[in-house]
């Protein structure tokens, strides 16, 4: 059980870093519009990955 | 969110009016003007070092997520336009397009095609502004709701782990691990909170900012000292997860409010937008140019033509025409303005070309008055918050007194337990369930009634709804349609079959001829008979239109040759009584005499729910009134078909006559539902406990309405109220848990058995139910009634 004395340390640092990763998202604009996000899968136009993947 | 399926989706909302006309002529030299594009486009280099621009636009007609793909498929089909992103939450997009191969004015065509509207978006520096804060909102609730988790993780073990699982290092290691996550929650998430409250000390009056942030503060200083001498005053005990759970819940019902707001908002921003227009200004020698509104000065004489809007308040000098009013009074149908009248900025020419003399500019006009006047009443306060604030106010200081109080006794009875049992009565009422209980169960059911189109902008008056007795509609106009039907004509003239359908070709042929509202009706009618439009057979000349009369016109050619009026009885020289619904004559000049020939009547279309739900509203205990200006037959016969006992239909009624019935019911003890739009009703809806007004109304009527009903559906008003008696039956639910829970704990905690973390685990708890509770609103949502269920089913309530 002694590796939870790194373990619990390393996931303090891991919230603060995943907090730091959501504002970088936050920042991009990727919440902006959080409606939208649910129906992207139902349009028709493929999205720039898709057509990627489609292409290979 | 969940989609609404499109069959929902009232037509207004999925075509406002301004989507369907294309921009005239001089709508897009306006919108192309290099000055009018600078107030919302960048331009921008782009990669081979071209000139692009990067506007900003505005949109209305969105009514769910999938709309704003539309938009943005459409603004991409249009040829150089490079990237086109559209935000469906704030209703506004951004295309970067390219100068030389396209204009401003086919970008908004386009969008326009879709079904839409879109308006150059000036007001960039509040949307900035609101998306900061909107950013800085979700970044906050996400601080405290994710930390809220871990911190969450690291408690666990402490509840459950037997004696002796847990060695005393490790349990030291989590309570750092705890304060070190907690502090963000303290010093960023709970911004919003510190600030409020050490705005209303420095006031000198006690807000619901003032008992949170206590409650956050002492939990934390407690918790910490326990962290770090756990043989401190404060006992051993840690309540990191109660603060950040509390914390986050309370962000999230903000984030929740400020959402429905913003949706408010945005809906009667889309009613005030109006495009650019030039104006064409007219000097002294009668030259003509063309300028943009902001060019002109008070005392320019301008040319409005037919189709366009009002640059500015102004006087009549030359011609006469008819103007639709709507975004002032609601009225759909035009009024007539001659030479020596006024007409109002924002409003509609749609008779014939007029010269006006400029009185009154920008600011100064009555639709900008209106809009400023708008903006003000989105600002205020909600009144429940305020409500709130009172019952915080004296619940606090008896909480400090029983917390102060459990310290004397304690430090006289057992000096050494005083300091926690203090704590203890601070935490375990905190007053979150109880601030928390009404709003939370509010906001969820403004947010569910906004799906539906039924804007609430005064949260509280969901509560004086579930009181009301009295229903009443101000107008006939708010419970029919625009359009008017036709009524089988009545011939003056003894005419054979073939004779009276060429008469009638004839008529609606001579109405094509004009805008007036009656003239449309006469000329629907006879494309609807014929199936589809035909072109104009007839040959007219010298046509001539008499406002407030009717038409004159030549035919030159034909068996039917002569001279024809279309217009008013007198008009025509028709005798015999008014009939009782709007008609008009068609006559034909002999030998210097004017014979009418016909008489074409027309009904007002009773909207499609509007007799059911009446009926509905009536089995369900109200009683429904109709108070009307038109004259008393037209208001009888409205009343018969609605199944409106005769008594409460009244006709004639003037403003004042409105006011004073309503104050008649209130005088009994009633709450009185006022259902209105147009600007004269203003007085009577804020008399009304609670005011109702259509998506049609006036913009004037809905900035000071309680309640918006954007799908015009009378059905809605049965939703409204349904949903009204739940949220209320489920704030009783919270409050009454609030109150017992505090009323079972406080005497736990002053006679010492309830430790801390216990206290902590039951505040959390507590406000975890309310929440819940609340959200039971929405859930509710997939089996909600339609309009047209609702009106089906009897009810009883």
């Amino acid at each position: 059980m002694e590796i939870l004395y790194l373990l619990v340390p390393l996931s303090v640092v891991l919230v603060f870093a995943i907090m730091v990763m959501f504002a970088w998202a936050l920042r991009s604009g990727q919440l902006d519009d959080i409606d939208r996000e649910g129906e992207r899968i139902l349009r028709n136009d493929p999205d720039e990955v898709d057509a990627n993947q489609a292409a290979r | 969110m969940s989609l609404p399926s499109s069959t929902e989706a009232p037509p207004e909302l999925r075509a406002p009016p301004e989507a369907v006309r294309a921009l005239s002529p001089t709508q897009v030299v306006a919108v192309d003007d290099d000055r009018s594009l600078a107030a919302h486009t960048q331009w921008i280099e782009g990669l081979q070092g071209e000139r692009l621009g990067q506007s900003r636009l505005l949109l209305s007609g969105l009514h769910c997520a999938a709309c704003a793909g539309l938009i943005e498929e459409a603004l991409g089909r249009v040829d150089g336009v490079r990237i086109a992103e559209v935000n469906g939450a704030a209703q506004r997009a951004v295309v970067t397009w390219d100068p030389a191969r396209t204009r401003m004015s086919v970008l908004i065509a386009a969008v326009r095609r879709a079904g839409y509207g879109a308006f150059p978006d000036t007001g960039a520096q509040a949307v900035v502004q609101a998306a900061r804060e909107s950013r800085q909102a979700v970044w906050r609730l996400f601080v405290a709701a994710f930390c809220m988790m871990q911190v969450m993780m690291y408690a666990t073990p402490a509840y459950m782990a037997e004696a002796g699982d847990l060695s005393a290092d490790m349990a030291q290691l989590l309570r750092w691990a705890s304060w070190v996550l907690s502090i963000p929650v303290l010093l960023f998430a709970a911004g919003p909170f510190l600030h409020g409250a050490w705005r209303s000390l420095r006031e000198r009056r006690i807000g619901m900012d003032v008992p949170v942030t206590l409650g956050i503060v002492v939990t934390f200083v407690a918790s910490s000292a326990a962290t770090f001498g756990s043989d401190g005053p404060f006992g051993a005990e840690v309540y990191f997860d109660s603060m950040t759970m509390f914390v986050s819940f309370l962000l999230a019902a903000r984030w929740l409010e400020s959402r429905a707001r913003q949706r408010a908002a945005q809906s009667l921003d889309a009613v005030m937008r109006r495009l650019p227009d030039a104006v064409e200004r007219l000097d002294a020698s009668g030259q003509a140019e063309w300028v943009t509104p902001g060019e002109l000065g008070i005392g320019d004489r301008i040319r409005v033509h037919v189709g366009q809007a009002f640059a500015a308040d102004g006087v009549i000098e030359q011609g006469s025409t008819q103007v639709d009013e709507a975004v002032l009074t609601g009225e759909s149908r035009p009024v007539e303005r001659g030479p020596g009248q006024e007409v109002a900025a924002g409003s509609l020419n749609l008779g014939s070309p007029v010269q006006v003399r400029v009185t009154q500019l920008g600011a100064q006009t009555r639709y900008q008055r209106i809009v400023s006047l708008v903006e003000r009443a989105l600002t205020q306060r909600p009144g429940f918050m305020l409500s709130a604030d009172r019952i915080a106010g004296p619940f606090l200081w008896v909480v400090l007194g029983l917390a102060v109080a459990a310290y004397a006794v304690w430090s006289w009875i057992d000096p050494s337990r005083a300091l926690w049992i203090a704590v203890s009565v601070l935490i375990v009422t905190c007053p979150c369930a109880l601030s928390l209980g009404a709003p939370v169960a509010l906001i969820a059911a403004a947010g569910e009634l906004a799906r539906r189109g039924v804007l609430l902008q005064r949260l509280d008056a969901l509560e004086v709804l579930t009181r009301a007795r009295h229903l009443v509609f101000d107008k006939t106009g708010t419970l029919t349609e625009d359009r008017l039907s036709p009524a089988p004509t009545v011939w003056l003239r003894a005419l054979s079959p073939a004779e009276q359908s060429g008469a009638a070709r004839l008529a609606a042929d001579l109405a094509g001829q004009s805008a007036h509202p009656l003239s449309r009706a006469l000329v629907h009618a006879d494309d609807a008979t014929r199936e589809g439009a035909s072109p104009p057979i007839c040959d007219w000349q010298d046509v001539a239109e008499l406002a407030g009369q009717g038409l004159q016109a030549r035919l030159a050619s034909g068996g039917e040759a002569g001279v024809w009026r279309l217009g008013s009885a007198a008009w025509c020289h028709a005798e015999g009584d008014a009939p009782l619904r709007p008609a008009v004559w068609l006559a034909r000049e002999v030998q210097g005499q004017w014979q009418a020939w016909a008489r074409f009547e027309f009904d007002e279309v009773l909207r499609p729910d509007a007799a059911s739900s009446v009926a509905v509203m009536q089995r369900s205990g109200w009683s429904v009134h109709l108070l009307s200006g038109d004259q008393a037959a037209s208001v009888q016969g409205m009343a018969r078909r609605l199944g409106l006992p005769g008594e409460q239909a009244r006709a004639q009624c003037s403003p004042q006559d409105k006011l004073a019935a309503v104050e008649a019911l209130q005088a009994r003890g009633d709450v009185v539902v006022m259902v209105g739009d147009g600007i004269n009703d203003a007085p009577v809806l804020a008399r009304s406990d609670v005011s109702v007004a259509m998506g049609s109304a006036a913009a004037l009527a809905q900035a000071r309405a309680d309640v918006i009903v954007l799908s015009n559906r009378i059905g809605d008003l049965l939703v409204l109220h349904e949903m009204a008696q739940r949220t209320l039956a489920i704030v009783r639910q919270n409050l009454r848990w609030a109150f017992f829970y505090n009323l079972a704990c406080v005497p736990l905690a002053l006679v010492g058995w309830l430790p801390p973390w216990a206290a902590g685990l039951g505040m959390a708890a507590s406000s975890l139910l309310v929440v819940l509770n609340a959200l039971r609103l929405t859930r509710h949502s997939a089996g909600f009634p339609s309009a047209e269920g609702v009106a089906a089913e009897p009810r009883t309530a």
